[in-house]
């Protein structure tokens, strides 16, 4: 009697939602790779936010040709290993007609090559690998490279403060690394001499040693790469240990963490990102408000770049007019939207074209400090 | 006085070290388990430590706080986890070890949120300069706070009857038993004691850090491994030096090998070296 009971209720369900299903117009669903547990399950939070933000926006305006969007999550802990299986299940099941990243590099290179076989286009929105885009023309990034951004933060280091004695401290990933090499290659002609090169791991939270050495290295400005949970220890340690010289950071420093974490001696910290808090274009402006609701914390690189990431995709169904996969494709190539980072489009290799906001830390939060918009020194690479 | 300086940083790492693995290193020496969750009770000290702090401003009640919960957790996980796998074959237990910290990992994950917890207004930050070299209090604290401890314990174990039983529960736990110890309370006592210390070691990494995160134990579960083999297993002397031997060698590795390799690499081929020339240990005599 029960289970006839249970399976009437079953079957009318089904039955309703087939109705539902016919009435209404079709769903079509964006699938995110992005990290919700593990060590960067940070980053992936607010990734996730941003994007579903972008979504709800876009639902809001009427969906993609009156289709509503649908946003497919799955956690991929930031690793290669379980990016790949979720890249095939985005496509494959989920049949999504765009898959973008909110994961880091790893994850999102070995994604990214799901994507390309399967022919279904793939935005990465804040890995930094140059390998990401590699894989195809069907993928897409829009975050600048690290060399790029490397190559601004000497750019910033030398000609815009006139710092002389670098010290450089890489963490050793592939973000680290190549904001570094980008630094080191352009530095000598901004006048910067590098007189001493540390590395530490991303498990290290501890930099006594290095800030023992860097004291006795005595530069003017230290080029330091990190995330955040590594950048706050490391700055409060360097201001502890009475190193006084400027330090640049980069986006991975994009974190009101990072101030909660440094405190006073965040304070002068300038860093290269893509999120300009005092931006008074009203997209950014009504990003950074909305997300602060949503999200119930303050915005920041990774959720702009999950939002725009996103966007681009949404900007793209919406061109293509079908989720014809090489439609939206194209249309993804010939994008030219201004997003929450900021007036962005493609070049051939699917690599973004966009300014480096630099914002510095004054009063415990991040504030406008210069606009880096050197279109040759921000070339990103063709292939 | 480069070198001082850093030798002295490599005796503040050395001494947080030590105070994760004597903790372990008391259980090896007991139970002959590997107890790998012992990193995640070091993390719940941080976390406590945080909370604690600033709720009511005060670092001495957090320890205190943290000290007396994740010392009493410590004994549950013994009760809970441990006992009722005592039998089996040594690896059972490692495995519901290495579980039980990816579960806690989890927990605080879940618990106090993917981004980490700071203190607001983190007590003993300011800089003392003493020869020109800035330590902040908290990094003398370490130092003195580890070394008072660490020679408490060994005094302990030394001079009073807990401490007789608990080497007696070690060389010869049976044999114990006979002799009317209860090697029951000793087990319970030595998780107590373990727990307590990897929770005051996790507060006060909380502070120089100023971060407290769900994985912040990662390190400390492997590396403190390192260290009570190298110390000899279940020796406190042992570990103690080890620990701030590892300490030492690491602050220098950072800075003269790391081209070559990361501190990580340098802990381990101390290790790998050290178990060449003397596999008993630093201090071990040979069997």
């Amino acid at each position: 009697m029960m289970s006839r009971l249970l399976k009437g209720t079953a079957l009318a369900a089904v039955a309703a939602l087939f109705l539902a299903g016919g009435a209404g117009a079709e769903t079509i669903k964006i699938g995110m790779n992005a990290p919700q547990t593990g060590f960067a399950a940070a980053d992936g939070k607010a990734a996730v936010i941003g994007a579903q933000l972008a979504v709800e926006q876009a639902n809001a305006e009427g969906g993609v040709n009156g289709n509503q969007i649908e946003l497919v999550v799955y956690d991929d802990q930031a690793a290669p290993k379980q990016a790949v299986p979720i890249a095939t299940k985005l496509i494959e099941q989920d049949k999504v007609a765009v898959g973008i990243s909110g994961s880091y590099s790893g994850a999102t290179r070995a994604a990214a090559g799901v994507y390309q076989a399967a022919g279904v286009p793939f935005i990465a929105a804040y890995a930094v690998h140059p390998d990401v885009t590699r894989s195809g023309d069907f993928v897409f990034r829009t975050a600048v490279v690290g060399e790029v951004q490397g190559r601004a933060g000497a750019m910033l280091a030398g000609k815009m403060l006139g710092k002389k004695r670098a010290v450089v401290i890489t963490l050793k990933n592939d973000f680290g690394v190549s904001l570094s090499a980008g630094f080191k290659e352009k530095a000598a002609d901004y006048g910067i001499t590098v007189v001493n090169e540390y590395e530490y791991s991303i498990k290290d939270r501890q930099f006594g040693p290095i800030v023992t050495k860097v004291k006795v290295d005595n530069p003017d400005v230290i080029y330091a790469t990190g995330y955040f949970f590594t950048a706050g220890p490391l700055v409060s340690q360097l201001r502890a240990g009475g190193v006084d010289a400027t330090v640049i950071g980069q986006e991975g420093y994009d974190s009101e963490k990072f101030i909660t974490i440094a405190k006073d001696a965040a304070e002068g910290v300038i860093i290269t990102t893509s999120l300009d808090r005092d931006s008074t274009v009203p997209e950014t402006k009504t990003f950074i408000a909305e997300f602060e609701k949503k999200a119930g914390f303050a915005a920041d690189m990774v959720a702009a770049s999950g939002h725009t990431a996103a966007k681009v995709a949404i900007a793209a169904l919406r061109k293509a007019g079908s989720t014809d996969p090489k439609a939206v494709r194209d249309a993804i190539a010939a994008t030219n939207v201004t997003a929450a980072i900021g007036d962005i489009s493609f070049n051939s290799l699917g690599e973004v074209r966009k300014n480096v906001q630099v914002q510095i830390v004054k009063g415990g939060a991040f504030h406008r400090h210069s606009v880096i918009s050197d279109p040759d020194l921000l070339a990103p690479p063709e292939k | 006085m480069l070198y001082v300086e850093l030798f002295l940083q490599g005796l503040i790492q050395g001494s947080i070290y030590a105070l994760v693995a004597v903790g372990l290193t008391l259980v090896y020496g007991l139970l002959r388990i590997l107890h790998i969750a012992h990193a995640g009770l070091f993390t719940l000290g941080g976390y406590i430590g945080v909370l604690v702090t600033d709720a009511t401003g005060s670092l001495a009640l957090a320890l205190l706080v943290a000290a007396v919960t994740v010392g009493l957790l410590g004994m549950a996980l013994y009760r809970v986890c441990y006992e009722p796998i005592l039998n089996k074959p040594p690896f059972v237990a490692l495995i519901a070890s290495i579980g039980l910290f990816i579960a806690m990992e989890e927990i605080y994950r879940i618990v106090f949120g993917p981004y980490g917890l700071s203190y607001q207004a983190p007590p003993l930050q300011d800089s003392v300069v003493l020869w020109g070299m800035h330590l902040t209090q908290a990094e003398l604290a370490v130092m003195g706070g580890g070394v008072v401890v660490i020679a408490v314990l060994a005094l302990l174990a030394e001079k009073t009857r807990a401490g007789t039983a608990w080497k007696a529960t070690v060389t010869d736990p049976q044999m114990a038993q006979s002799f009317g110890i209860d090697t029951v309370r000793v087990r319970y006592l030595n998780f107590f004691i373990g727990s307590a210390l990897a929770a005051c070691a996790g507060v006060m990494v909380a502070l120089m850090n100023n971060l407290v995160e769900p994985t912040m134990g990662s390190v400390p579960s492997y590396k403190a491994l390192a260290i009570i083999v190298l110390g000899g297993l279940g020796d406190v002397r042992g570990t103690l030096i080890a620990a701030l031997a590892l300490g030492v060698i690491e602050a220098f590795g950072t800075i003269y090998l790391g081209d070559l390799m990361d501190r990580d690499a340098i802990a381990f081929a101390f290790l790998i070296v050290v178990l060449m020339i003397r596999p008993q240990g630093l201090l071990g005599r040979k069997a």
